[in-house]
């Protein structure tokens, strides 16, 4: 279960796995097979070679399994006994079901269909390995934009969006057109040229607020300016858990003085006034007055009111 | 090398003669028709043992049985084939590729190998997949650690699982739990689980955890706190209703919280609940001057507090 099996259990039970998933795919090439399996030809012909020493009881001709081996294509005969698959384990359930618990609040609402097959699944896999379905997964994005950014993604086509710009706290529209898509830090973003802003850009797509399919073609606009990183001091007076995971931060390194680098002047201004008593930024000398000056400015406001 | 491969054939045909046996087979049977058993009798009983266990292991349940109950004579074996396979019931090709799917938001986390041998069984069942349309914006699982095997299989057995757990205040405790649900939400994973010391159901964040995680055998009966459904695991407590002036076109973010908005013009009076008073003053305060807090007293109070440290220490 929780365990680390050897490696001769493993390649047991790929041998084992092996053997119905031959009576299924007859004829496949060795190189596929391999690729399926997730090792190399070599191996894959070693695996085979073993399966045929195997069989029932007798081990004459009539009982051993029947493997073929033609110029690289494999077959196979005479292997009743475990023609049929494995029964999925612990593992494997949980990894079916966050899978599918998943994808249950990624699909579009209009498809009854499959939210339903989904849910019948659920119920099937979570009785195959026992265990309570309080396992669950959410996806970050709304599937009504993933949709709509997949059509345009697929046809290649422009798209207008309202995006929330984090940092800046601004909602902008933009027209971009997206040209991939991309996995980073555990995010999902679309990489695309962004007619506002003239360059290409990067947009979150958990920050996509909304996205239609734009017909005609944009004009381009002024170039964009280049990002470079920004470098800040900070000394942390009162750490918190809270503020070590603001700055990405290990919690041993919380009691120093740290050099940090962000992309985003609005981001480190804001991050600092977020943490309060927690820290002090020691430079850039701008940015700390900067919020000194906006500090001051609320609370005059608080006691004005 | 040599030795090895003679194992792995044991373990495959002492499988497939279990399986196909329509009775209990004995030990002495199996020693004289399962080919690969050699040496002494402590040599082959030795060996039948581990290569038992060995099969346990990959999750092969072996039953034992005897031909007569009313007689205690030798131990019989076999495998059921209703155990040893897979039972999905009656699949369809578009539930293949549901699972499929299911599978492939796993590519390069967790239980990304779990995933991986699992379709390999689905796609041996010989229902071939339906071309249901495969987005590319598929969601995908974020990379999560190992002990996720761990905690699923704590939540089956009702086990203890045993960590250290950094708190709010940079404190890392030891804690014992009970763990009863798994989620991720927003790239994090939480588990909920009944502390040990207050008997209370209590949410960790897994990237909280410090160094590996133990699971520890658990006797008692562990009932499963009622009080949690099957959605919105991660439940907070409100604490009351914040009543904030925001300005118009910001603060998106404290926005998706309001439980109403009235227009004033240049901003907006939104009240959003309180759920853990701290929090909210930090977000308070990342939206800066877009932000007034009208009520409650005790938060205001909390905002002026920071804002009057921050200008001392940058002033």
């Amino acid at each position: 279960m929780a365990k680390n099996i050897s490696a001769p259990l493993a390649r047991t039970s790929r041998l084992l796995d092996l053997v119905p998933f031959l009576n299924t795919h007859q004829g496949i090439s060795l190189k596929e097979l391999a690729a399926k399996f997730d090792v190399t030809t070599a191996q894959m012909s070693s695996d085979l070679t073993t399966l045929w020493m195997c069989g029932l009881p007798g081990y004459t001709p009539l009982e051993l399994m029947d493997l073929e081996f033609e110029s690289g294509f494999v077959t196979i005969r005479n292997a009743p006994t475990l023609s049929k698959p494995r029964s999925i384990s612990f593992d494997e359930g949980v990894a079916l079901l966050l899978g599918l618990d998943l994808l249950a609040g990624s699909v579009e609402q209009n498809r009854q269909d499959l939210i339903t097959a989904v849910e019948n699944l659920k119920q099937k896999i979570s009785k195959l390995i026992d265990i309570p379905v309080t396992i669950s997964a959410s996806p970050k994005s709304s599937p009504a934009i993933a949709a709509v950014l997949n059509e345009a993604l697929a046809k290649k086509s422009y798209l207008s969006l309202q995006y929330h710009s984090l940092y800046r706290d601004e909602i902008t529209d933009r027209i971009i057109q997206p040209l991939e898509l991309i996995d980073e830090n555990d995010n999902q973003y679309l990489r695309a040229f962004c007619f506002t802003a003239g360059a290409m850009r990067d947009f979150r797509i958990d920050r996509v607020l909304t996205a239609q399919i734009s017909a005609e073609k944009p004009n381009t606009v002024a170039s964009g300016v280049a990002t470079k990183k920004l470098q800040f001091t900070i000394a942390f007076k009162k750490p918190s858990r809270d503020v070590i995971e603001r700055f990405g931060i290990n919690h041993t390194e919380s009691s120093k003085e740290l050099m940090l680098s962000a992309f985003s002047q609005q981001w480190i201004e804001r991050s600092v006034m977020a943490s309060g008593e927690s820290v002090e930024l020691l430079e850039p000398l701008n940015i700390r007055a900067n919020i000194a000056r906006k500090a001051q400015l609320i609370l005059d406001r608080y006691k004005a009111n | 090398m040599h030795t090895v491969s003679r194992k792995i054939e044991r373990l495959i045909n002492l499988t497939i003669a279990l399986l196909a046996t329509k009775r209990y087979l004995t030990k002495s049977e199996i020693f004289r028709t399962v080919e690969g058993y050699e040496g002494s009798p402590e040599t082959k009983e030795r060996m039948f043992e581990r290569d038992k266990d060995d099969l346990r292991t990959l999750g092969i349940e072996i039953e034992v049985g005897s031909f007569d109950p009313l007689f205690n004579d030798e131990a019989g074996y076999r495998i059921r084939s209703e155990k040893y396979q897979l039972d999905l019931g009656e699949i369809s090709p578009t539930e293949i590729s549901l699972l499929s799917l299911a599978a492939s938001a796993w590519e390069g986390a967790a239980l990304a190998d779990a995933a991986q041998s699992a379709i390999l069984k689905l796609n041996s069942i010989g229902v071939p997949a339906d071309a249901i349309d495969l987005p590319a914006i598929s969601p995908k699982l974020s990379n999560s650690s190992e002990e996720l095997k761990v905690i699923t299989a704590a939540i089956a057995q009702s086990d203890f699982l045993q960590f250290s757990y950094l708190s709010s205040d940079l404190v890392v405790a030891d804690r014992k739990v009970i763990p009863f649900a798994l989620s991720t939400k927003s790239g994090f994973w939480y588990i909920n689980a009944v502390d040990q010391d207050v008997q209370e159901a209590r949410t960790f964040r897994l990237d909280r955890i410090q160094g590996s995680i133990e699971i520890k055998e658990n006797k008692e009966e562990f009932d499963f706190p009622i009080e949690h459904g099957n959605q919105g695991l991660i439940v907070n407590s409100s604490e009351g209703v914040a009543r904030i002036d925001v300005r118009k076109g910001k603060a998106h973010s404290l926005r998706v919280f309001a439980l109403s908005t009235e227009d004033l013009g240049e901003w907006d009076q939104i009240t959003v609940p309180i759920n853990g008073l701290d929090s909210l003053v930090t977000q308070i305060l990342w939206h800066g001057e877009d932000v007034f807090v009208q009520e409650p007293t005790g938060l205001r109070e909390k905002v002026i507090a920071q804002l009057e440290a921050l200008v001392i220490a940058h002033g």
